[in-house]
């Protein structure tokens, strides 16, 4: 099962500061702007969310399809997203959402 | 929350679910209702809608209440069935193109702004057209078996008066098997209410015969359900009535007919009345009945205790009975019909407390059955009527998910109904400002089929727009989502609305790989339509698009060329973005009294200019504004601050262009866009540069236009460039307007031709207008030079400069002859010619004379040399500045030449700079004189590198030792030693060594070294050097060192050596200071071209040493080790055998080894023509001279350690390295060439035939210098 991912974060004024597509699938042209969309559509989602809750990392926060978004919001209101493939994500048990968690820290206390 | 009935579900439902009538009529009946442009449903409809018909109803509870709206939908019985699925699709097609065609006007605007979008009110934001596309939506699932209120609930037959035996046609219209199959196959009770209509045409006259038809009717189907209709009273057809009465149940096929022209006022009121009596004193009482005979029978069966119990068990029983795909069949007799036509005949007489119980009551049946289908439908009618009584909000969205759901497990068969059920369900959650949870409902049904998909995803946008907080992120991507499947679908005109709404969310948005997307979609589909200037506005924004990939550029570049090319037109467009230009490297060259030889000239600092030009213009502390404020009554003054050109000469205006595509582009035409005004009072000039922006635009597009006619070419000239960019690259272009009549002139911008079909245009005005905004403060200091305004006086004298011959590269104490040579192309000559050098080490003037004399023999010491020569023009050398004679006053034909004495002073790289002041011999021009800027950039090669030591000798009190070493630097060159002078009169120089060593090593090739000693003399100490000129010149003091007596001496007394000596002098006392008593020497050599054939064919060995040229020691520790490495290469093709011996003794100088191989190949060398004079200052007191030499039997300062002696074999064409170590006892600088190499070829294939080769030989070491330092 190939799985895809998108890895962003975005600034406080919806700019976006670094991209990647990172996972198995072949890189298509197609799938970026995809991508950048439902990150971008997100955002409205996170907006809400950023200020009733306290957690930084929030999993699973919006989907389009079978791609699920999750981000981690710092304290400055940098955004850091990762799309991921839903099936994956699942299939991978509980482990790899430690280690996004912690991956998306280290990145938390890095910017 | 408001009345729910008020709501837009609500309404939509009265609307929907209301009774059913079926309507059988003759085809007579049909004919006479044709006449008005109606059929006979259409001309009933308008009055079987009750606005307010208010009935008392009394259903199962024995409350009476009234009702006050009530409708009829009246259907053949030809339509009385399910639609066929695909005539239904096609219609809601229709219905999409239809409405897509309307609003076309609205696509060339701009699409609104995303604030004022919030604004709009909710009807004026979502498409009308949305609700009757649900509605046919809706409709497709009508009259399916499981829903008991598209169920006809009456029946009404219409025959005509002029029929045959009316009677048995009303007998027979009901009879025929043409009934719907809802009847037929028992899905509902065939005993229905039956209401004869008799209809008669008063055109065709005799009511009487209608009237015994009717007296007939009654005694046949009854008195109360027969009725006489009369139509078609008026006789002309020229009945108008308000025009909304049909319009509105008429399918929006509108045409010019008026509709019922035959319909007066009675025939008006006898409609409304039947439709009236049908529907209270006939429908609604039998609904009541027939609720209230249900309701008996039900709660006799169903309700209580023990019934329920029982209906459990029963169901139970049941279980194992085979499924079929919808449940299982219920007819109409069965009691769960029966149940459902009770729930839906409650719905439809508002009384939804007895629909909603009933409702309940089926739906477990039906799940535990397993009749999914009519469980979901149950369910959906649960949650319309939770809605109706507006509780339980919980409830009712429970109940319409579970249908939802339902719907959609069953599978394709339930699509239809679940897309039904979702769109009644998002208008409910939209009922109650959930619009957040309606935009996923609307996403979720959106299948398979895309154009329903399109329109449904539209509908979820307008969702998260109405949402609050408003989501308009989410608005934007569901548009584009839409927007995608319209397109899809071939509706572009819908997908480019919709892509227009999701631009007012994304326009300048940062998101690259969105706002591509979208700009470049909505202009291909814009191009689709033919609207190709909206089509090139939106693709031209994703043109420079440089984050994307090779390919997508290259498809958005063919897209937009292809649209372009279907123009059919070339494109002129305002800020192409491809290619981009870099603003602040906009340069401008141009030239008033300044002017420059060559580009490079240009390009040089202003200020090093002007400090060169300090003392050769005339006044020039006031100068800059000086020439324009004595003019001032000619010149207006807001002139000052533009700059003055001159009529015929070029404007030089560089700007870099940048590709930022990684494909290739080509552009061509690249030219400037000029405005010239012939007036002086050009008012525009101070206005227009800040009018606003959008006018300068069409401005300039006006002027680039006008450009390309043949009136402007009169007034300017511009140059035109093509290009060719590479992927990334960035040019800088040098483009020119040349301005032909007097006037002003205004560089405006530049344009473009990309790929040979749409013009770039770029303004500089709006850019500097920004510029000088940041710029204020430094407002005063910026240079007049970035204006773009120029003030164009006439025609000029311009002198043009070259120096013939100036040299790129050259060995250091090259000394030449250089010919400057000046132009007048114009008619009017220049005079007071001044000229000014920047480095007069390097360049001096000559006299003329020297341009008729050989070189170098002019040089030479002629016999007759008279005093006058060896005087130095001490005010000549002192001042840098050379006038010109006179005379010298250049006109059109002849040009001006002028001698150079150009000498490289020392090594490395220096630019020189040459200024030429002219005056214009007309004066009345503006500007009186002007200056030729000249640049030349030059490289100095080290050469032959000289020292001088001069030691007091020690018998002698006037007299010195000097020991001259020269090495020659060079790679190739070799250097005949010519000539040692002394500077000065009061010396004496005598060679020290027998003339013929010396002149035995007369060339020097490259890299070697010489050494030579002298002995110097002072012959005049007690003497000042004023009288020195009165001595008589010897030729003592100056040493021939090369032998042969054809060549005299060159005469360091005249014009250059003299000149060089002193700007030397004048050089190195800057540098060094404090040092009186010195004498300087000139040496002299001659250039040979380099020859080093014949060693190469004697020794097939080459080596090197390898290692440290400076080390730091500290010796009072201990010795130093130093270790180098030789490496040997053997260039012939023998095994060589070498032995490097390692001597710890200086041996003897055998120069014979490389100056004896030259002496046979002199034939191939070149003339001499070129002389090299060095000179070095050195100190007579010598500094040197108290610490004596070691004596040379004591011990040498270092001596070879490791092995004395390695022997080794080497292969053909091949190198080996040898360790060498030194050790040093002292600090000093040593020469390591006391080792020599022994070669002999160890074994050769066969000697050839032209003579025996040589088989061994002895090489001496090459000098090879380190210095040992002690460590601080």
């Amino acid at each position: 099962m190939a799985s895809t991912a998108c890895f962003m974060i975005v600034s406080k004024n919806d700019i976006p500061i670094y991209e990647a597509e990172v996972g198995s699938v072949p890189k298509k042209e197609d799938a970026a702007h995809q991508h950048q969309f439902i990150l971008h559509a997100a955002l409205d989602i996170v907006q809400d969310m950023a200020w009733t809750t306290s957690a930084m990392f929030l999993k699973a926060i919006d989907r389009f399809n079978d791609l699920v978004v999750s981000v981690y919001v710092t304290a400055g209101h940098i955004l850091s997203f990762v799309l991921t493939n839903l099936l994956v994500y699942m299939f991978v048990s509980i482990n790899n959402c430690e280690e996004i968690k912690q991956w998306l820290d280290v990145l938390g206390t890095l910017l | 929350m408001a009345d729910p009935a008020n709501t837009k579900l609500g309404r939509m439902l009265l609307d929907e679910i209301t009774p059913v009538v079926m309507v059988l009529r003759t085809p007579l009946v049909e004919e006479s209702c044709r006449k008005n442009g109606l059929s006979l449903i259409e001309m009933l409809a308008p009055f079987s809608n009750f606005n307010n018909i208010d009935v008392p109803v009394r259903t199962a509870s024995d409350q009476p209440y009234r009702l006050r709206k009530f409708r009829l939908r009246l259907f053949y019985g030809s339509e009385v069935r399910q639609p066929n699925i695909e005539a239904a699709k096609e219609r809601l097609k229709q219905v999409i193109t239809f409405s897509g065609d309307k609003d076309i006007s609205e696509l060339c605007s701009d699409p609104p702004d995303i604030e004022s979008l919030i604004a709009t009110s909710k009807q004026e934001l979502v498409p009308s057209w949305f609700q009757n596309f649900n509605k046919e939506l809706i409709d497709v699932v009508a009259f399916s078996e499981h829903e008991a209120f598209d169920h006809p609930v009456a029946c009404l037959v219409a025959v005509s008066s002029k029929d045959k035996d009316p009677i048995d046609k009303f007998v027979d219209l009901f009879n025929t098997n043409q009934l719907p199959p809802l009847l037929n196959d028992g899905a509902m009770d065939p005993k229905i209410l039956k209401y004869f209509l008799l209809v008669h045409d008063n055109q065709d006259g005799m009511l009487e015969k209608a009237s015994g038809i009717l007296t007939e009717m009654r005694s046949t189907f009854g008195a109360n359900d027969c009725r006489l209709l009369c139509i078609n009273t008026s006789a002309d057809g020229t009945e108008e009535h308000q025009g909304t009465l049909w319009a509105s149940y008429k399918n929006s096929i509108s045409n010019n007919k008026q509709y019922g022209c035959f319909l007066n006022a009675d025939d008006i009121e006898e409609l409304r009345s039947t439709m009236h009596d049908f529907s209270s004193k006939h429908i609604i009482p039998h609904m009541e009945l027939k609720i209230r005979v249900l309701n008996q029978q039900i709660s006799a069966t169903r309700r209580g205790f023990r019934n329920q119990i029982r209906n459990l068990w029963w169901r139970k029983g049941k279980d194992d009975a085979p499924e079929n795909a919808n449940g299982p069949m219920y007819t109409f007799s069965s009691i769960e019909s029966q149940i459902r036509v009770l729930g839906d005949y409650a719905f439809m007489l508002r009384d939804y407390e007895l629909a909603l119980s009933n409702y309940r009551l089926i739906s477990t049946d039906y799940k535990l059955d397993k009749a999914w289908k009519h469980y979901a439908g149950v369910q959906e009618m649960m949650g319309l009527t939770y809605f109706m009584l507006d509780q339980s909000r919980k409830d009712a969205e429970y109940c319409m998910e579970n249908a939802f759901t339902t719907y959609l497990k069953m599978g394709p068969s339930g699509g239809r109904n679940a897309t039904r059920c979702g769109i009644w369900w998002a208008e409910m959650l939209k009922a109650r400002d959930e619009f957040k949870d309606a935009a996923g409902v609307y996403f979720r049904i959106s299948g398979e089929e895309p154009l329903h998909s399109a329109v449904m995803l539209e509908q979820a946008s307008y969702c998260f727009l109405l949402s609050t907080p408003t989501m308009l992120r989410k608005y934007g991507f569901h548009l584009v989502l839409s927007g995608d499947l319209y397109r899809k679908c071939d509706q572009t005109k819908h997908a480019i609305r919709t892509y227009r709404g999701a631009l007012s969310v994304f326009k300048g948005t940062t998101w690259s790989r969105i706002r591509d997307h979208v700009h470049f979609h909505i202009g291909r589909w814009y191009a689709s339509l033919g609207m190709f200037d909206e089509a090139i506005k939106h693709v031209l924004e994703v043109l420079a698009c440089g984050h994307q990939t090779k390919a997508t550029q290259e498809l958005f570049l063919r897209d937009f060329f292809q649209i372009i090319q279907e123009t059919g037109k070339t494109y002129e467009v305002l800020r192409l973005q491809l290619p981009v230009i870099n603003f602040p490297l906009i340069k401008v060259v141009f030239e008033d009294h300044r002017t420059y030889a060559s580009t490079a000239a240009a390009s040089v600092r202003e200020s090093l200019w002007q400090s060169l030009e300090e003392d050769m213009i005339p006044s020039l502390s006031v100068m800059k504004t000086n020439w324009l404020e004595s003019q001032q009554k000619v010149l207006p003054k807001k002139y000052k601050e533009s700059n003055v050109c001159v009529a015929g000469e070029a404007i030089k205006v560089e700007i870099s262009f940048r590709n930022p595509l990684q494909i290739p582009i080509s552009i061509s035409n690249v030219s400037l866009i000029c405005k010239h005004s012939a007036e002086f009072d050009e008012t525009e000039s101070d206005a227009n540069g800040f009018s606003i922006d959008h006018q300068n635009d069409k401005e300039l597009r006006a002027v680039s236009n006008s450009g390309e006619f043949s009136l402007d070419t009169s007034l300017f000239t511009l140059s035109e460039i093509d290009i060719s960019m590479r992927g990334g690259e960035t040019i800088l272009v040098q483009l020119t307007v040349t301005p032909k009549i007097e006037g002003s002139l205004k560089v405006v911008g530049v344009r473009w031709k990309l790929s040979g079909s749409v013009v770039g245009i770029c303004n500089f005005n709006s850019d500097i207008i920004r510029k000088k905004v940041t710029k204020r403060k430094k407002k005063p200091k910026q240079p007049v030079k970035d204006n773009l305004q120029f003030l164009v006086i006439k025609s000029l004298p311009r002198l043009e400069g070259v120096v013939d011959n100036f040299p790129k590269t050259v060995y250091a104490g090259d000394l030449r002859r250089l010919t400057l040579e000046l132009r007048n192309p114009s008619k009017i000559s220049v005079k007071n010619l001044k000229m000014k050098i920047s480095h007069p080490r390097y360049l001096i003037i000559a006299d003329q004379e020297v341009m008729n004399s050989e070189f170098p023999t002019c040089l030479r010491k002629q016999e007759s040399s008279s005093e006058s020569c060896t005087q130095v023009d001490a005010a000549r050398a002192a001042s840098s500045l050379f006038v010109f004679p006179e005379t010298t006053a250049i006109s059109s034909e002849t040009p001006l030449k002028w001698p150079l004495w150009f000498r490289a002073a020392a090594a490395g790289s220096i630019s020189l700079y040459i200024t030429v002041y002219y005056e214009m011999e007309d004066e009345s021009s503006v500007i009186t004189y002007r200056t030729l800027r000249m640049h030349y950039n030059l490289e100095v090669l080290p050469s032959l590198e000289v020292s001088f030591q001069t030691s007091p000798c020690s018998s002698k009190l006037q007299e010195f030792l000097v020991r001259m070493d020269v090495i020659n630097r060079t790679s190739s060159e070799t250097f005949q030693i010519h000539q040692l002078s002394c500077v000065g009169d009061q010396w004496e120089l005598v060679l020290l060594q027998p003339m013929e060593s010396v002149s035995s090593l007369k060339l020097l090739m490259a890299g070697q070294a010489l050494s030579c000693f002298f002995k110097l003399k002072n012959r005049r100490t007690r003497q000042s050097t004023e009288e020195n000129t009165f001595l008589a010149t010897s030729g003592r003091a100056d040493v021939k060192l090369v032998d042969g007596d054809s060549t005299g001496l060159y005469d360091t007394y005249i014009s250059p050596f003299i000149l060089f000596h002193h700007h030397e002098r004048v050089h190195q006392e800057k540098q060094e200071q404090g040092h009186g008593g010195t004498v300087d020497f000139i040496l002299i050599s001659e250039s040979r071209s380099g020859s080093d054939a014949g060693v190469a064919s004697k020794s097939p060995i080459w080596w090197l040493i390898d290692g440290p040229r400076s080390v730091r020691h500290d010796f009072s520790a201990a010795f130093c080790e130093i270790n180098l490495s030789m490496t040997v290469y053997n260039s012939s093709e023998d095994v060589v055998s070498v032995r490097v011996l390692t001597l710890d003794y200086t041996p003897a100088i055998n120069s014979a080894t490389s100056a004896a191989s030259g002496s046979g190949n002199e034939v191939g060398w070149h003339d001499i023509s070129h002389v090299s004079e060095i000179k070095v200052t050195s100190d007579v007191t010598g500094v040197r001279a108290g610490k004596a030499p070691p004596s040379t039997d004591s011990v040498s300062p270092f001596i070879w350690s490791g092995t004395s002696s390695t022997r080794l074999n080497l292969e053909p064409l091949s190198s080996a390295q040898v360790p060498l170590q030194i050790c040093v006892f002292s600090p000093g600088t040593f020469d390591l060439s006391n080792y020599i190499l022994y070669w002999n070829l160890v074994s050769s294939g066969g000697h050839d035939a032209d003579g025996p080769k040589v088989s061994s030989g002895t090489c001496q070491g090459h000098s090879y210098h380190i210095a040992v330092l002690q460590k601080e």
